[in-house]
């Protein structure tokens, strides 16, 4: 009976040891694969940045009034914006090659790669959604928040809060779903929230704009137009204001 | 003025001796064409004048001191309350092809410039590359330009014009051709709205600079009633310029004296109603601390904080605060600190808080153009910290 626990023994450390041999040639292929082509990545990153710096890349993109670039552009510069998506480009093709090699290294039947490359492409998917969806949060909660303020709406921050979160909770949502993680409970929870946020900010904004939303039917009824924000042409002409 | 005669010859505009005077006028109506052509046939009575126009030309008597050249615009502009790039480039090629020897640059409403002011206007383009008008505004009137345009550009290229966004400007050639070059970037790009800051080109080129009272005038209005979106258009434009003209503007230093004004002015009949636009500060500050926050030093804000405690009555932004606003708006303009839209955006109530702030010390006597210019050397004497902040701005800021 020793005789057999001892076969058993050795021939599971032999299989276990066998898989370890195989696995870490394979699992050097990927860091490998990534490390070389991250290495690929700073060195175009790096000659990309130079480049770009030499033609004043920055400076021909604001003359040209692609303010829209800039704003999104990390340390906003377009030029560092380019430089860095290449690197991570190169980083993620790195992982994917990784993986290819990790899989063909590997000796075993189960083909990793079928199943891992899918989901990694959906979790680098994921990741863009959510960083989009943050910096277009924050972007419309400020305008949302500016504009309010700039209407003297009382609510303004209130209001930016509703927007930002509705951006938030349907980018969370979406990144669920690209996941395929939570499946129908992911759609339900998304769908109260929504509705709910929404409702709240359309009460919200319902019942705080009662005085408004009269006084703007009684202006309309009496035909008076509407005053501009600081200008004031009231009670009489010398009380006018001009700003331009 | 409008059924003064007009001498005005349209056909004899081919022979017109090269070297004469061109005015160069906006799109206008009919009848204010009229009344322009007949302001500048008392303006011109013995001289003779070439009068482009991109309107149709009336039907008027020959003979006149007037040459009526209708043409066909290089650019087209949609705005008229104030000069664009098109009108720059438009003069400029008008003055080329006929070889004038200054040009003469009306906006709209120039029907109601004074024939003098125009002539004197016209007599200064003989000894400065660039006359600038500068007009008699109520204390309620002109207020961004009393606020930033005027204290920014005298501040930053020790140009002492008052009105650096004037529409009715006296051009030589050379002044002609940097500003249509200037214009060109705009037009090129399809933006024929972009505004152009005389004055500041002027001064960058090492022009001479001269300034002409022209006395009242009217003045046509934006289309668009937003405050917002237009002082962000006139803010955007001048930010864009001063970043335009750094390597200019930290060097330059005023050499000039400031103006002497009456201290004091009679007080208002009828004092401004400032409490909307304190309503508009008070919530801003309640609401937009965090964005200032992103811009502002620590200094301004408690500047802010003070402000906002104060009773109405006693409301007033002092002038180094609101020089060290602008100047730190400018600056996270240049470097993107927040989107350029939403600094605009927040610029708003800052500057109607600076307007409250001026309307109630000129009711309580002070003249209007006593506190501005004041103001402006505040600018002046503060530049030192702009230029600082431009070059290092990531060095500590108190």
């Amino acid at each position: 009976m020793w005789q057999q626990v001892e076969l058993a023994l050795s021939q599971s450390a032999h299989r276990v040891l066998f898989k370890l041999a195989s696995f870490l040639p394979a699992l050097l292929a990927l860091f490998l694969a990534v490390l070389v082509l991250s290495a690929i990545g700073a060195g175009l990153s790096a000659l990309l940045h130079r480049i770009l710096t030499a033609v004043k890349f920055d400076e021909r993109v604001s003359r040209n009034q692609v303010g829209s670039v800039s704003d999104w552009a990390p340390s906003h510069s377009p030029t560092a914006l380019v430089a860095r998506t290449a690197f991570w480009a190169c980083v993620v093709l790195g992982v994917f090659i990784g993986i290819s090699a990790f899989d063909a290294a590997y000796p075993g039947e189960s083909q990793i790669a079928l199943f891992v490359i899918p989901y990694l492409t959906h979790s680098v998917g994921a990741v863009i959604l959510l960083i989009a969806g943050t910096v277009i949060a924050r972007f419309l909660a400020r305008s949302v928040l500016i504009g309010a303020v700039n209407a003297k709406l009382q609510y303004a921050r209130f209001l930016s809060l509703g927007v930002k979160w509705l951006v938030l909770v349907l980018t969370a949502a979406m990144v669920l779903d690209h996941l395929q993680i939570g499946g129908v409970v992911v759609e339900l929870a998304f769908g109260i929230l929504f509705g709910g946020i929404v409702l709240t900010l359309s009460l919200a904004v319902g019942l705080g704009s009662r005085d408004i939303v009269s006084r703007s039917l009684e202006r309309s009824t009496e035909l008076v137009p509407d005053p501009i924000p600081g200008d004031h042409e009231s009670r009489s002409p010398a009380e006018t204001l001009r700003h331009f | 003025m409008a059924s003064t005669q007009t001498n005005v010859d349209i056909a004899a505009a081919a022979t017109v001796p090269t070297g004469s005077l061109l005015v160069s006028l906006v799109p206008l109506s009919p009848e204010a064409l009229e009344a322009t052509l007949a302001t500048l046939s008392l303006a011109f009575a013995n001289q003779t004048v070439l009068v482009a126009t991109p309107d149709t030309a009336p039907s008027l008597s020959l003979g006149g001191p007037l040459r009526l050249l209708p043409y066909t615009p290089t650019a087209v502009s949609d705005t008229s309350w104030v000069l664009t790039a098109a009108d720059y480039l438009n003069a400029f090629k008008l003055v080329q092809e006929n070889q004038a020897s200054a040009c003469l640059l009306l906006g709209a409403e120039s029907h109601t410039l004074h024939p003098e002011a125009i002539r004197a206007l016209a007599a200064a383009t003989a000894t400065s590359d660039l006359a600038v008008a500068r007009y008699d505004l109520g204390p309620r009137e002109g207020l961004v330009n009393s606020a930033i345009l005027y204290p920014v550009t005298r501040a930053l290229f020790a140009a002492r014009p008052r009105f650096p966004l004037a529409i009715d400007l006296g051009l030589s050639v050379r002044m002609a051709q940097r500003l249509a070059a200037d214009a060109q970037r705009f037009t090129a790009s399809s933006q024929n709205d972009a505004l152009i800051w005389p004055v500041s080109a002027a001064a960058a080129a090492n022009f001479s600079i001269s300034e002409i009272d022209v006395g009242t005038r009217t003045f046509a209005q934006p289309v668009a009633s937003d405050l917002n979106s237009i002082l962000a258009q006139i803010a955007s434009s001048l930010f864009t310029d001063v970043d335009a003209k750094a390597s200019f503007w930290q060097r330059a230093r005023s050499t000039q004296t400031g103006r002497s004004v009456a201290p004091t002015s009679p007080p208002m009949e009828h004092p401004a109603d400032v409490a909307p636009m304190l309503d508009a500060f008070q919530i801003a500050y309640t609401n937009l601390h965090e964005i200032w926050a992103l811009v502002l030093p620590p200094n301004s804000l408690l500047g802010l904080k003070r402000l906002s405690a104060m009773p109405p009555a006693s409301f007033r932004m002092p002038d180094s605060l609101w020089a060290r606003i602008v100047y730190d708006f400018i600056l996270a303009f240049r470097l993107r600190t927040i989107n350029r839209g939403h600094l605009l955006g927040a610029l708003t109530p800052l500057y109607l808080a600076w307007v409250a702030s001026h309307l109630l010390l000129i009711s309580s006597g002070t003249a209007p153009e006593k506190h501005i210019e004041d103001l402006a050397s505040v600018f002046e004497a503060d530049k030192p910290y702009l230029v600082s902040r431009w070059r290092w701005p990531d060095r500590f800021n108190p």
